[in-house]
């Protein structure tokens, strides 16, 4: 069976994933983006049907790919679950877990499905070590440690939706949810966050930078470090995770089989994101995922709109533990 | 001559102190005493070195200085022991395992005018030299914040009292905490106003009744906030002991330091695992040149008591907060 998608946005997960829907067997049928010149250069790429007006796009589809600024995630779910679309929705599934947990209640209700993009469960070596964990290799985990630093998004724009708080969420609900969810996978549900960012200790800092503890509920440690902090065009992703018979160490270095190093350097793009030389990218294995899913070939997806909220849960209580600096139950982070 | 006694060898740095005082001009080490009898003989054999009976015969013999090498909850005892012989002290980390220890240690050095320092190596470490150096002349801007780790193996390995808290005063916490936490004092010249830390025995929990995971992190006078992973979360089977990194974000740009990164990698077939062998400067030779020359120039040490101190009193701060889930304000 084949069904038409319809991405919308055209930043760089817009064109992540229109490019990832060419590959399974589903129609990208439309793309949306109130930005003109993107979305022609997207629809110029794909073949895909430009969409000036989101209803005509989400009438126009079975499924409905949100990668359209994290503030507006919510009231375009429950839009596109009006319609009886089934959705995709870029991470974080909301800007606030109320809105997240609003945004679930209605696509059950609407009967559509709902799922949520935490594409680091579909990077192949965090994938692989969560495998070898749940194998025993390591024994009992004790202690993880996932660090995620690259540069501020669209550094030199400060009218970008990234750098408004009240929108993206900043660095702990934007960039560390991917290590708070990875961190929920692998160590099991949080306890207890505390945190402290370089955003809500110092003003009008260039950089950001964030450090977080997590006590799971299991007793395991985790210690997440999120950077908007290094010169582009560094991206780099880290993680250990230490058991009672044995350790994964997979250092930054790792992710770079290759170093070229130019005379002269290409302007880095304007949001940073994590790549390493792959037959297929990583974006790609999570839409097919997501295809599969939809089609009713997988019954169990590897990520669920519930593990997006309880990401979302964390990194609110990380935000609120480095705002009031005490540490914080992530149950009191009610729905 | 300046003449150094070594007291105890129940730290196993009292074998690479020994060394470094061979490789320091005009220092002669007059000898070794421990409670332990047979670990005194054995050292001394070993190092050739005369043993003592007893500390108090190892006092006669009217050193200069002592290293302090004992179980941790020794060190304040010692301290106070060869302060009232007039003999100036180097005494191993942690600089006490109370605070109460700490401070009348401190009082007892004062009261009998002799100097004392902290063995703290990692100030001696290049790396970490080179990048005080860098934060010294301004060029990395304002610091923002620290990502440090400290991690190990399970120290029983080397030494089984380092897993008593009777005679450690604790467990990961007690043993990684202090030498990050007086580098971070020592790069920011600011002191800890606050610490939250969380602890848990999952690892080696077989093998030790004291916590064996930890996470860290300090708030500075100045802003800035640092984690520090204390953790002994290296497996046997990793092929060194552990090792110390510490990733410096800030203004004008970031550092990464890997202290023990200068190794290179033996494969063979003899063993099993891989041998790194490390090449990088030995900090220990630095550290005790140090202690000598401040007996030699009448001075105080770069590193002091004080600083000692400072760092023991983070990690009790962090027990503390350990225990009752929210950060804790210093100072105690």
């Amino acid at each position: 069976m084949t069904f038409r998608v319809g991405v919308i946005g055209t930043g760089s997960m817009g064109t992540a994933h229109a490019a990832a829907w060419m590959r399974t067997p589903a129609k990208l049928a439309g793309i949306y983006s109130p930005d003109s010149a993107s979305l022609e250069r997207n629809a110029a790429q794909t073949g895909a049907a430009i969409y000036h007006d989101l209803d005509k796009l989400m009438d126009a589809v079975d499924v409905v790919d949100i990668c359209a600024p994290t503030h507006l995630h919510h009231e375009m779910i429950v839009k596109a679950a009006s319609k009886g679309k089934h959705i995709i929705c870029e991470k974080p599934l909301a800007r606030h877990v109320s809105d997240a947990q609003d945004a679930i209640d209605q696509c059950r209700a609407a009967g559509v499905m709902l799922l949520v993009a935490h594409v680091v469960r579909f990077f192949p070596e965090y994938a692989l070590a969560q495998q070898a964990v749940l194998a025993g290799e390591v024994g009992h985990v004790g202690v993880i440690r996932l660090s995620r630093c690259a540069y501020k998004p669209y550094r030199n724009d400060p009218t970008s939706w990234f750098h408004d708080r009240d929108k993206s969420g900043g660095i702990i609900i934007d960039l560390m949810i991917h290590d708070f969810d990875y961190a929920r996978w692998v160590g099991g549900d949080v306890e207890s966050v505390y945190a402290r960012s370089i955003g809500a200790r110092f003003d009008d800092a260039p950089i950001d930078h964030a450090l977080a503890i997590l006590t799971h509920k299991s007793g395991v440690l985790s210690h997440i470090e999120g950077g908007w902090s290094y010169p582009p065009p560094t991206f780099r992703t880290s993680f250990e995770i230490a058991g009672d018979r044995g350790l994964i160490e997979h250092p930054a270095e790792s992710s770079a089989p290759v170093r070229i190093h130019m005379a002269e350097t290409a302007p880095a793009s304007m949001v940073a994101v994590p790549r390493s030389p792959l037959d297929e990218d990583p974006y790609t294995t999570e839409i097919k995922h997501f295809y599969h899913v939809l089609n009713g070939d997988i019954t169990t997806p590897r990520v669920t709109a519930e593990d997006g909220l309880e990401a979302l849960r964390i990194a609110e209580a990380a935000a609120r533990s480095a705002r009031t600096g005490r540490a914080v139950k992530v149950s009191e982070v009610s729905s | 001559m300046i003449r150094i006694g070594l007291m105890s060898a129940a730290h196993l740095h009292a074998h690479g102190y020994a060394e470094a005082l061979r490789a320091v001009p005009d220092v002669k080490c007059v000898g070794i005493a421990d409670d332990d009898q047979e670990r005194g003989q054995s050292f001394a054999q070993q190092h050739e070195l005369m043993h003592f009976e007893s500390y108090e015969a190892l006092l006669d013999a009217r050193p200069d200085g002592i290293i302090i090498c004992s179980e941790n909850v020794y060190h304040a005892p010692l301290m106070k022991l060869a302060a009232s012989a007039g003999v100036h002290i180097m005494t191993e980390k942690p600089f006490t395992t109370t605070l109460e220890d700490g401070l009348t240690a401190l009082e007892a050095c004062r009261n009998a005018q002799v100097k004392l320092m902290t063995a703290f190596p990692m100030r001696f470490n290049p790396p970490m030299r080179e990048v005080k150096a860098l934060m010294a002349n301004g060029a990395l801007g304002q610091v923002y914040t620290m990502n440090g780790t400290n991690q190990g193996q399970l120290p029983k390995r080397h030494r089984a009292w380092f897993v008593d808290k009777a005679l450690a005063g604790g467990g990961a916490m007690m043993d990684h905490i202090v030498h990050l936490a007086d580098i971070m004092r020592w790069y920011l010249s600011s002191e800890a106003v606050e610490v939250y830390a969380q602890s848990n025995r999952i690892l080696y929990a077989h093998d030790a009744n004291v916590e064996t995971g930890g996470l860290v992190m300090i708030t500075f006078a100045n802003g800035v906030f640092a984690t520090i992973d204390c953790s002994w979360s290296k497996p046997l089977a990793y092929p060194t002991w552990g090792g110390v990194t510490l990733d410096v974000i800030a203004e004008k740009g970031v550092v990464n330091i890997n202290a023990f990164k200068q190794v290179f990698t033996v494969f063979n077939e003899i063993r099993v695992l891989p041998r790194c062998a490390y090449w990088g400067s030995d900090s220990d030779v630095g550290m005790v040149a140090e202690f000598v020359n401040a007996i030699r120039e009448d001075r105080e040490p770069s590193i002091t008591g004080i600083d000692g101190l400072k760092a023991t009193e983070i990690v009790i701060a962090a027990y503390h907060s350990a225990e009752m889930g929210q950060p804790v304000r210093l100072p105690l």
